[in-house]
């Protein structure tokens, strides 16, 4: 291309061509297919210019690097504060490793104490209806498990599953193992819907007794319906 | 492009162009964990992702200023995919041996797609275009650069201390000069004009 044919692109461009010659370059453009490619590559690039030029291109180029370094500079502050060891955090940690390591032993070595949250008791709301029975329910409920016992062995009636159940829960936690065992089993047998909760305190039962191997095996018998099969599975992995 | 085609997002696009602070803060906010996490998780770190995310937000803005850019899908997706394209190039350069990429095998949409490669496209040429006007002589790159910093031509040939006309003609003569060397560089084919 000549010298006369970029300063003619320039002044079009400028819109600063005398109108014959703009309709005779605009002609051109319809009918030259070579005259229109440059054309459009000289004004493309002259847009491309405009574009890397402008001001306004160098301010949002200074503003998103002063963004970008602020943000990435937060977040290695966030990183760096918990990778940055101070000799004080030696100690913290070394707390931390013997605490973790208490807890994954407690954890490992299940306890009776991790699983006594027992469920209330409502037999009855008013002591008049029999005053035993209300005084069972009370102690029991306030964890007072001698007092329970007791109260539960004056009770008249306790052929209901539902007081067998707890009389047989006071029992555990007072260590009477072997009667509490005894109601259970009956309960077990039965078919009330204290059956499969009665397997679940044989097996605490024998826990607190420090006998794994039982309680692992009636912990294995707690069907998937029952209402304590997760924390059967819980502790029996814990067991594990 | 129709009116009704554009997306919502293209918010991100103006804020861009408009250098609205709290809007490209908005972007990193959003959308940089997102490109942070897969770099990191393709053998980069957070530096190279922070260069990635820069680059990538200037292409953006240099179309949408230079062409205009009217999104038609989210902005998320596009510009993560940029992203992610622009770190395969680099790993690419960075070694021959073959890239192996955790990469999620979604499919990404059509829109997405189209709208990526429009701005690929784009920054393929913005980068002919450099290249070669790192490549005009010392006078015309001056000359080019002051007619488009400075207000009016007239300006240009006062600090030049020449006249107006021959500002004017070397103006058109450096621009030429340059569309010359684009047509004549190897990439323009390659970009497939």
């Amino acid at each position: 291309m000549n010298e006369e044919v970029y300063i003619g692109f320039e002044s079009y461009l400028n819109n600063e061509m005398p109108t014959e010659e703009k309709i005779q370059f605009e002609n051109r453009l319809k009918t030259d297919s070579d005259f229109n490619k440059s054309f459009a590559l000289y004004k493309e690039t002259t847009q491309f210019l405009g574009t890397k030029f402008s001001k306004d291109t160098v301010d949002f180029k200074q503003n998103l690097q002063s963004i970008s370094k602020e943000y990435f500079a937060e977040k290695e502050q966030k990183e760096t504060k918990v990778i940055a060891f101070k000799p004080w955090y030696y100690a913290v940690a070394a707390i931390l490793v013997i605490a973790l390591g208490i807890f994954t032993f407690t954890k490992n070595d299940p306890q009776y104490g991790d699983y006594n949250q027992h469920e209330n008791a409502y037999f009855i709301e008013r002591s008049d209806e029999d005053v035993n029975l209300k005084n069972a329910q009370d102690f029991f409920n306030a964890k007072e498990y001698a007092n329970a016992v007791t109260a539960f062995e004056k009770v008249v009636d306790l052929n209901k599953p539902e007081l067998q159940y707890f009389y047989s829960i006071a029992l555990i936690e007072t260590n009477k193992y072997q009667k509490a065992e005894v109601i259970l089993e009956t309960i077990h047998q039965g078919t009330s819907s204290f059956k499969d909760k009665a397997v679940w305190y044989l097996a605490l039962s024998n826990l607190k007794q420090k006998k794994l191997e039982e309680c692992k095996m009636l912990l294995k018998q707690i069907p998937s319906d029952a209402e304590d099969y997760e924390k059967a599975q819980k502790l029996l992995k814990d067991l594990e | 492009m129709s009116e009704k085609n554009l997306h919502p997002d293209q918010m991100y696009i103006d804020g861009l162009l408009q250098n609205n602070s709290s809007i490209i803060q908005s972007i990193y906010k959003k959308f940089a964990p997102k490109v942070k996490n897969y770099i990191r998780t393709n053998s980069g770190d957070d530096d190279q992702a922070q260069d990635i995310i820069q680059e990538v937000l200037i292409t953006i803005y240099n179309q949408a200023k230079t062409n205009g850019l009217q999104l038609s899908c989210p902005f998320d997706a596009y510009f993560f995919l940029l992203c992610k394209r622009r770190w395969l190039n680099e790993l690419k350069k960075a070694s021959n041996k073959e890239v192996t990429l955790m990469d999620e095998n979604v499919s990404i949409d059509e829109s997405v797609q189209e709208m990526a490669s429009q701005t690929e496209f784009f920054d393929d040429k913005q980068s002919l275009f450099d290249e070669m006007f790192q490549k005009l002589g010392e006078k015309c790159q001056e000359v080019l650069k002051l007619s488009f910093v400075t207000k009016t031509m007239e300006e240009v040939a006062e600090k030049l201390n020449v006249t107006y006309g021959y500002v004017r003609k070397k103006k058109s003569l450096c621009t030429g000069q340059l569309t010359e060397m684009i047509q004549q560089s190897p990439r323009f084919r390659s970009i497939n004009y």
